[in-house]
């Protein structure tokens, strides 16, 4: 029963919502090309948008403006008038809270989608079973939701998801619900269990770790307004703007404000900001580096060190292997590791800009 | 003495109290409906006796029996009947965003206050245009508008209380949403079901005015309107007879009353209380 | 914007007709026809005649619509503050834990569920002159003499308003009690140890947190009791003479003697005094937006 999975692609996505105070543009010409079988991770702290973009393509809101394919299948359309159902649009989703059906056994919420399609009882009974075995969930068939415990739901649910075999899998930060060490086992048993069945999936968190380790591709969302879509290496090293940069990554990116003394630039791009990666700072004794700081705190995680630093009131975090606990230090980087970004808070390309700059406090 | 005495006296009066006021009518409707003769206290000796309820329940004349069945059938339509279209309305109210989401329930709300006098005038010159006086329509369809109110704010309390998120899993799951109503929600809110299921019956059994002009004899006349209008062969209201009908109306509703206590508790408060 | 019109508000509107429909059929449609019909006279053997106003200019020159009104008015006022003052009490009572609380607690649905007109009989039979329950306690303890309970319009008066009391209360009694329970206790340890004392802790503490559930049971209440009908009917029939005739209860004499346009005039008036009520109720008492 495998389908051939599917590309989804949302052109001019546009969200208003009529509020009693007013219009609110929730999402601003969102433009997404999710190839088949791709994991494809939508990333963006609250509130920017993510979950309504999600049940936009799941056909459980409706779009202000725009159009979804499901591969050549229009799905919503809003110049031709077009809206599918979700259930017209096979999809499937994972719910944050999981949404088991609390009055029924953990097979009939998995057999209710196939009830649905009219399959017979002895199909829709294999069809569960394997799937379920697949998730190692075959011995719970008989429980209720409430007997089970979190991390057996979020299995439930995804057994839920997949028992139809849809085209597009799509998952609302799934893993937020379960504490730290299972979030982590599951990361992993979910990658490698959607890369097997090969279905197209996507997926939103706002958990940039989260993101980082299973996308293939993330696209990363800012009060409705999409900010980069790349590979996990892509946004980590080449961030398009000051947000994906601090947002990617952890610590987060140390930046600071610089003015170009030398430049071959037009004088109003004077003022830029640089950008540096904890990793990416190397200490060294006072004098011997870019600027000079006094050490606030120090941190130890198991082998590392994070060293809260302070410069002209400006903080700065930097993470390494040693740390000798000195109070005094001097910090340095190289130039291919710094990202500069201009006022606006968009990328400058290093190449543009001369050796010359000085740190401005 | 100290605030503590003061408070046990207090509870022990006042449960006292709270006993006999509410337990003597009722202690003396059957007092008198085992009583032989209801001069006991004007001279007469008290004589136990079961010949009224005998009476009641033999009598043709008297018609408790027809009156009995003639509730039963008006309560069990009814019921039934509403609570089906009050989760439709509920369904929708609590789950899609529409026009008439905030209007319709304070309308149905503010039904609950009106006079039955200034509805039933013209239901009965409707009714009787219609010819259905003294039929069960005539009841019925009025009780349907009369307890909606009821039923509707029972079910919203609780529908409200259910997450829409299950909703949203069953569509993409295929369900059409009267499928979600009957096969998802109604199954969660089956003690609002059943706690509106009771009070509906009970309010139907309890309604007197549109029975009393709606129907005209004892082929659709309610217990309510019987029990108005109980007289005796010649005139005089036979008390003990009349009491031991009471009676024997009123203990299966107490029964099912205590049976039921809880879930009609519930939605006696959740009614009002949101309300 | 133009597809918000689609499949799922039409839904909704299918899902809501049917209650509307009844209830705009059975409810709406006979209020707005008994509005109608009040502007007409109505009577046996003459054709029905629109005459506009006559009918409610006639009703002001009737002493028994004003006498009606008052002994309503009065009734209301008397049985819903001694339901409420009774009510709460007994609300205060059952919070506390005792041995037993569980059942009173239950004995309090009984007046509820017992239809309003067999209560009625109840406590007509308890009011007769001869054989009553309460006459024979009077002479019994030697308090009094026989009272004409049902024949006198004082004692009549205050014998509706205990019958009415006695099935009221308790429901007052229970919705009350759910508003106390909702109370946190730590308010009242903090009260105690503040030193309030108990009547001090029921009029700044109690009360005040009460008020949400006293306004919305003292609304329902008040209209109750303003369209009483079922009590009068059959424990006085609106006697002796009328004198306890409330307006619904005159409305339906009206009704019953054929008189169909007055009839509906009163039971218009009815409606617009026991609407305008509430609505004078709210806006004094600011219910909060549901």
């Amino acid at each position: 029963m495998k389908k051939t999975a599917c590309s989804v692609w949302v052109r001019e996505i546009k969200k208003i919502f009529s509020t009693s105070k007013g219009k609110i543009l929730v999402l601003d010409n969102i433009n997404l090309e999710i190839k088949s079988g791709e994991l494809f991770i939508i990333l963006g702290p609250s509130g920017c948008g993510k979950t309504t973009l999600l049940n936009i393509i799941a056909g459980l809101e409706e779009p202000t403006e725009g159009e979804i394919f499901f591969g050549d299948k229009v799905v919503f359309s809003s110049q031709k008038h077009i809206f599918l159902e979700p259930f017209e649009r096979d999809v499937a989703m994972v719910f944050q809270s999981y949404a088991l059906y609390p009055h029924m056994t953990v097979y009939q919420n998995m057999a209710f989608p196939l009830k649905n399609l009219k399959f017979k009882r002895e199909e829709i009974k294999k069809q569960v079973i394997k799937i379920a075995q697949m998730l190692r969930i075959e011995t719970l068939l008989e429980r209720k939701p409430t007997e089970l415990s979190g991390g057996q739901k979020q299995r439930v649910a995804i057994g839920r998801a997949l028992v139809r075999t849809p085209k597009v899998l799509l998952m609302d930060e799934p893993l937020s619900n379960l504490d730290a060490q299972l979030r982590a086992e599951m990361r992993v048993e979910l990658k490698l269990l959607i890369k097997d069945l090969g279905i197209t999936t996507i997926y939103v968190t706002h958990d940039q770790i989260e993101a980082m380790t299973l996308g293939d591709r993330i696209a990363i969302l800012k009060e409705g307004v999409l900010q980069q879509i790349g590979d996990p290496n892509e946004l980590f090293y080449h961030p398009k703007n000051i947000f994906v940069a601090g947002f990617i990554g952890t610590p987060s990116m140390n930046f600071l404000s610089a003015e170009i003394i030398r430049d071959k630039l037009p004088i109003k791009n004077r003022d830029i900001t640089i950008g540096i990666r904890p990793q990416d700072i190397e200490i060294r004794p006072p004098n011997k580096g870019i600027i000079n700081v006094s050490v606030q705190l120090v941190e130890k995680t198991g082998d590392k060190y994070i060293v809260y630093v302070d410069y002209k009131k400006q903080k700065i975090v930097i993470e390494t292997s040693n740390f000798s606990g000195e109070r005094e230090i001097s910090l340095f980087w190289p130039k291919e590791k710094t990202h500069f970004f201009n006022k606006k808070g968009e990328r400058i390309e290093s190449a543009k800009i001369n050796s010359f700059h000085q740190i401005r406090d | 003495m100290s605030e503590r005495r003061i408070k046990s006296i207090f509870i022990a009066t006042g449960s006292i109290f709270l006993f006999l006021f509410i337990i003597t009518p009722i202690f003396w409707m059957i007092v008198i409906s085992f009583s032989k003769d209801i001069t006991f206290l004007t001279g007469g000796v008290y004589q136990f006796s079961l010949s009224n309820y005998i009476t009641i329940i033999t009598s043709k004349s008297l018609h408790m029996i027809d009156y009995l069945k003639n509730s039963l059938v008006v309560a069990s339509i009814t019921s039934p009947i509403v609570l089906i279209i009050s989760s439709f309305s509920a369904y929708a109210i609590t789950r899609i965003n529409f026009a008439g989401r905030r209007i319709i329930p304070l309308l149905v709300l503010s039904i609950s206050i009106f006079p039955q006098i200034s509805i039933v005038g013209y239901l009965y010159r409707w009714m009787g245009n219609l010819g259905w006086i003294n039929s069960y329509v005539a009841l019925v369809l009025p009780y349907l508008a009369w307890t909606s109110p009821l039923a509707l704010w029972i079910l919203l309390s609780y529908f409200s209380q259910i997450p829409k998120e299950l909703d949203s899993a069953a569509l993409i799951d295929g369900a059409k949403r009267p499928k979600i109503l009957f096969r998802i929600i109604l199954p969660l809110a089956s003690p609002a079901v059943l706690s509106g299921l009771l009070l509906v019956f009970i309010a139907c059994f309890n309604e007197f005015l549109f029975a009393l002009m709606l129907t005209s004899d004892y082929g659709a006349q309610t217990v309510s309107v019987g029990i108005s209008l109980f007289q005796g062969l010649h005139g005089e209201i036979p008390w003990g007879e009349l009491m031991a009908a009471s009676f024997f109306v009123t203990f299966p509703l107490i029964l099912l009353t205590f049976l039921f206590q809880k879930f009609i508790i519930e939605g006696l408060t959740t009614g009002a209380i949101k309300g | 914007m133009k597809i918000k019109c689609h499949r799922r508000t039409i839904i909704a509107y299918i899902f809501v007709s049917p209650l509307v429909l009844i209830i705009f059929l059975f409810i709406l449609v006979p209020i707005l026809g008994t509005c109608i019909n009040s502007f007409f006279q109505d009577i046996p053997y003459l054709p029905k005649k629109f005459v506009g106003m006559r009918n409610y200019l006639i009703l002001i020159k009737n002493p028994d619509f004003w006498d009606a009104l008052k002994f309503t008015i009065f009734f209301t006022l008397a049985s819903v503050s001694l339901e409420t003052i009774l009510g709460i009490s007994f609300a205060l009572l059952l919070k506390e834990r005792f041995p037993g609380r569980g059942i009173l607690r239950t004995m309090l649905l009984i007046p509820w569920a017992i239809p309003t007109v067999i209560s009625a009989r109840i406590w007509q039979i308890i009011y007769n002159y001869n054989y009553g329950l309460l006459n024979y306690i009077l002479q019994y303890l030697k308090i009094s003499d026989k009272i004409n309970w049902l024949g006198t319009p004082q004692s009549a008066f205050w014998a509706l308003v205990l019958a009415d009391v006695w099935k009221t209360t308790p429901f007052m009694a229970l919705i009350l009690l759910t508003g106390l329970q909702a109370i946190p206790e730590d308010i009242y340890k903090q009260a105690k140890v503040d030193g309030a004392r108990f009547i001090k802790r029921f009029f700044f503490i109690t009360l005040p947190l009460l008020r949400p559930a006293l306004i919305v049971a003292l609304i329902f209440r008040t209209a109750d009791s303003l369209r009483i009908f079922d009590l009068v009917y059959v424990l006085t029939g609106g006697g002796p003479a009328g004198a306890t005739r409330t307006i619904s209860v005159l409305g339906f004499q009206y009704y019953t003697s054929a008189d169909f346009g007055m009839g509906a005039t009163v039971s218009f008036i009815t409606f617009l005094i026991v609407f305008g009520f509430s609505l004078l109720y709210i806006k004094l008492w600011g219910v909060r937006k549901l």
